[in-house]
């Protein structure tokens, strides 16, 4: 196998950063490496069609939709499961086909004489599982890194990388029930660019600003489904310590699961907590009327071994991030929509009678437990649901906190929480920042943040959590609502952003960020393996990207404004 | 001798265990424990079951080092064992080891098995010398899941004695608290005798598990063939029915065998779990018809009916096999004269008790 598309890839050989071996560092193993490579070629393939098609007035939901689960599954952490992934080719390669047919009656009907295609259009998965997987060492992300060299093979993966954040999001906007005709063509056309790359770094970074701005759409198609299924985010208190009963915990980050959970559990005495990423869910009106959304259990992904072990019910991830599940938990862990793992039970929302059964077949909570709602010890609760109707709701307050200097400056702390020791960076900036300066906070890093009191600034909390990594359109529309206030552009506001990136949802994030053209953020805890020195190197120069270094000196150029 | 030398002297080893899916443990074991049972002290749980070098639960490979491997029934580890298979309970090391365990890391756990309550709700004669048992979990405080994974097996304790008897899950991990058990009699058992003479639907039992390393490629994408002898079918219908219920796609075919039609069993089971797959064959073989019976199925073994259908396959196929050691043998001797490479064979051999 090759894979660099994650923080954690292995970089122990500087000659060839990556996990390159049996495993990768992310429990993935080479055959489902090589499947899932063959699958985003064949993917790609649907795009070649789809968006010739399009052009010929020809549209089919169908292909953006499959495109984005598709490469969603290929997410770090979303799906181990080998098995899964010779269905999904077979399903893509029968649905390319249908594309073809479909662009190639369009092309005659409109008088045309269709394109004969290549590359991903005409590949032909092999039939036996062995010679699939052995198709899959020539469609990997690296192939052709001989001729074409590692910046071009690094950019070519950028774009890989942000187009399968882009389709996540997608994905999960869509399972709402929310689609939108240009995302779909921009996945289409992003598809299609990639199965026919250029071989040149200016186009492909180009295109790699493109993608940023489509997850632009796609972010705000993603805000636009949550707010109107759920309602807007308001502050809201979330218990930590677990009540008394039966319990199902949730993790990941698909709030149409979640809510098909609380449907399902409704009135049967079982308790669902928010795991991870769902801890905003709390946040939204819809979800907290369940007066069974009991609380938050545990921390960030990373720790999922120990808190599944320890939770006494079962649990089900949404979507990323899946680890490799324990024997202490593996017989109760159940995965839905993209994510799979061989040997877990896959649940669709028909099913939730059988979680229902689950949980009330497990101990659950007993009463009075040290640590429990009902137990020894203070309560706990931690406040999220500041998105951007809630921050905006105190803007006059906030601007003339800013006016009168008693809001120094704000700290955007965003993105994926991981394991690696230099992750602690992000807790020393919140921890060292000047009073002055308001906290806000995206995605799963806040846990290495919010357990600490911060304080107010003027009754304003000095932390403010904003949501998901799924909410970054959140955070943009306040950025934006006070550059307007202030008349200034979002890079003259007295704002830093402070980014932890993980996976490929981050890197979708990094490119609307970079194509909004904005500068100074710091990135880390590592920079991407993918990105060679000459890529780096331009998106310093165009954008003075930093990786993150010193917390002190880093503090002191931020409130510098630098 | 050096095993005597190193216990006169306090010398331990480090012993490296080695996963089937490449997670490494390493602990340190004293001069006077088993592998297994330094194991056990290091709080790690590896599949075993009788500790005494008789089933063959806790078998494994040493591929480095060296070892005194203790009293036990060679007959469980198969006819032609290859150099450096051991029973773990059985086996003491004389220097540093590495041990490939046959089995995913899934299959270890950092507890010993539960000891819990079952009720008895039905015993059911489902053909000659054969007795389907289905227990029922008493709630207690770790709940009623019935959590295992297909090819695990439970003991039971047999009721007014210490004695555990071992028995392949037939049904799935449920969360209704069900085990579903067949039983084959044997005359003058002590477990067979208690469920033909006393045992009452009612009755409430200990058991012990499940647990075993036994079960599914569970990453498998090869298809999966199943043979399983007598009362060996139980692991057989428990893997298949775990596939039917998850919607795993993999081509499956069964062996079912048996000696004579008398003992044929669980027709529908099989049928209901074939029509529930979407490729999926059973045969159920049966060796020596009694004259005059009425049996229109294959004649011969499950091995004969295996042989004449691999020459016809395609892709080679993962394969489970269960039953007696003798049929396991040969099921084996089979597929290796047929191409199989051995690390797809995944087998487990009962004795009677």
């Amino acid at each position: 196998m090759f894979c660099y598309q994650c923080e954690q890839t292995d970089r122990s050989n500087p000659e060839l950063l990556g996990c390159s071996t049996a495993k990768g560092n992310c429990g993935k193993d080479d055959t489902t490496a090589a499947l899932q490579d063959v699958l985003i070629h064949v993917t790609l393939g649907i795009g070649q069609y789809a968006a010739r098609l399009r052009a010929l007035g020809g549209v089919d939901p169908a292909y953006a939709d499959f495109g984005a689960y598709a490469l969603f599954t290929t997410l770090t952490n979303v799906n181990f499961n080998p098995t899964r992934f010779v269905t999904l080719i077979a399903e893509a390669a029968a649905l390319r086909d249908t594309a073809k047919a479909a662009y190639e009656e369009a092309a005659r009907a409109a008088g045309q004489e269709p394109e004969q295609l290549d590359g991903p259009a005409t590949f032909a998965p092999a039939s036996g599982v062995g010679a699939l997987v052995a198709q899959g060492a020539a469609v990997r992300v690296d192939a052709g890194l001989d001729v074409l060299g590692a910046d071009v093979v690094g950019l070519r993966s950028l774009n890989l990388y942000g187009l399968k954040g882009v389709c996540a999001y997608t994905h999960h906007a869509n399972v709402l029930g929310f689609r939108d005709e240009t995302v779909d063509a921009g996945i289409e056309k992003a598809l299609a660019f990639l199965a026919e790359p250029p071989t040149e770094l200016d186009p492909l970074l180009e295109h790699a600003m493109a993608l940023g701005t489509l997850n632009l759409s796609v972010m705000e198609l993603l805000d636009r489904a949550n707010t109107e299924s759920f309602g807007t985010p308001t502050p809201s208190g979330v218990r930590l310590a677990p009540v008394p009963g039966k319990a199902i915990l949730v993790s990941g980050h698909d709030m149409g699961d979640l809510k098909a959970i609380l449907e399902a559990t409704a009135g049967t005495g079982v308790n669902v907590y928010t795991h991870g990423e769902m801890l905003p869910a709390h946040g939204y009106p819809e979800l907290k009327a369940y007066p069974h959304l009991a609380g938050n259990y545990g921390g960030a992904w990373q720790d999922q071994h120990s808190e599944f072990a320890a939770f006494p019910g079962p649990i089900v991830m949404t979507s990323n991030c899946l680890i490799e599940p324990q024997p202490a938990y593996r017989g109760r862990i159940f995965t839905m929509g993209p994510v799979g793992w061989a040997g877990l039970r896959h649940l669709e929302h028909a099913d939730l009678a059988l979680l229902v059964k689950a949980a009330q077949a497990l101990p659950g909570f007993p009463e009075h437990a040290e640590g429990a709602a009902d137990g020894p010890g203070e309560e706990r609760t931690l406040t999220v649901g500041f998105a951007r109707d809630a921050v905006l709701g105190v803007a006059d307050q906030v601007i003339e906190a800013v006016r009168t200097g008693q809001i120094g400056r704000f700290f955007l702390i965003g993105g994926c929480d991981g394991a690696k020791p230099g992750r602690n960076y992000y807790s020393e900036i919140a921890s060292q920042a000047p009073d002055d300066t308001v906290l806000l906070t995206l995605g799963c890093a806040k846990y290495r943040i919010n357990g600490e009191d911060y304080g107010t600034i003027g009754g304003i909390p000095r932390l403010l959590d904003i949501g998901q990594c799924n909410d970054t359109y959140s955070a943009l529309k306040i950025a934006q609502a006070l550059a307007g206030a202030f008349e200034v552009g979002v890079n003259d506001l007295p704002l830093s952003l402070f980014v932890s990136w993980f996976e490929q949802k981050a890197a979708a994030v990094l490119l609307t960020l970079l194509s909004l053209g904005i500068t100074n953020i710091r990135l880390g805890p590592t920079l991407p393996a993918f990105l060679t020195e000459a890529a780096v190197d331009v998106l310093v120069e165009k954008f003075a990207i930093k990786p993150i270094g010193d917390v002190q000196e880093d503090l002191a150029a931020a409130m510098a404004g630098a | 001798m050096t095993a005597v030398t190193d216990t006169a002297t306090g010398v331990t080893h480090e012993v490296v265990l080695s996963t089937s899916d490449g997670v490494e443990n390493t602990l340190v074991c004293p001069p006077d424990l088993s592998i297994l049972e330094a194991a056990a002290d290091a709080g790690t749980y590896l599949p075993s079951m009788c500790g005494q070098g008789t089933c063959g639960a806790c078998a494994a490979h040493v591929s480095a080092g060296s070892y005194v491997l203790g009293e036990h029934d060679p007959s469980v580890l198969g006819s032609d064992p290859t150099e450096g298979t051991v029973l773990l309970c059985r086996t003491t090391p004389t220097a540093d080891c590495r041990v490939e365990l046959p089995y995913d890391r899934t299959r270890i756990v950092d507890s010993p098995p539960p000891v819990r309550r079952a009720t008895v709700t039905a015993i059911d004669v489902v053909a000659e010398a054969t007795v389907r048992l289905r227990l029922g979990l008493v709630a207690d405080e770790l709940g009623m899941a019935a959590e295992f994974d297909p090819g695990q097996f439970l003991q039971v304790q047999v009721p007014g004695t210490e004695e555990l008897r071992a028995y392949s899950l037939a049904n799935c991990g449920n969360w209704d608290g069900e085990f579903e058990l067949f039983v084959r009699v044997q005359p003058g058992g002590l477990f067979s005798t208690w469920l033909t003479t006393t045992a009452a639907v009612g009755d409430v039992v200990t058991v012990h598990g499940p647990r075993g390393a036994f079960g599914l490629r569970e990453n498998g994408l090869r298809p999966r063939w199943f043979v399983g002898g007598g009362t060996g079918l139980a692991p057989m219908l428990s893997m298949m029915r775990r596939m039917a219920e998850w919607g795993e796609a993999q081509p499956a075919r069964l062996y079912f065998g048996v000696n004579t039609v008398a003992e044929v069993f669980a027709q529908d089971e099989i049928a209901e779990v074939v029509a529930a797959l979407p490729d999926a064959a059973a045969t159920t073989c049966v060796w020596h018809p009694e004259p005059g019976a009425s049996w229109d199925g294959f004649v011969g073994t499950p091995v004969d009916a295996l042989v004449r259908d691999l020459a016809g396959s395609g892709e080679p196929p993962d394969v489970y096999v269960c039953g007696p050691p003798a049929m396991v043998d040969a099921v084996e001797r089979a597929l290796a004269a047929a191409g199989i490479p051995a690390e797809q064979v995944r087998a487990e051999r009962f004795t009677a008790s």
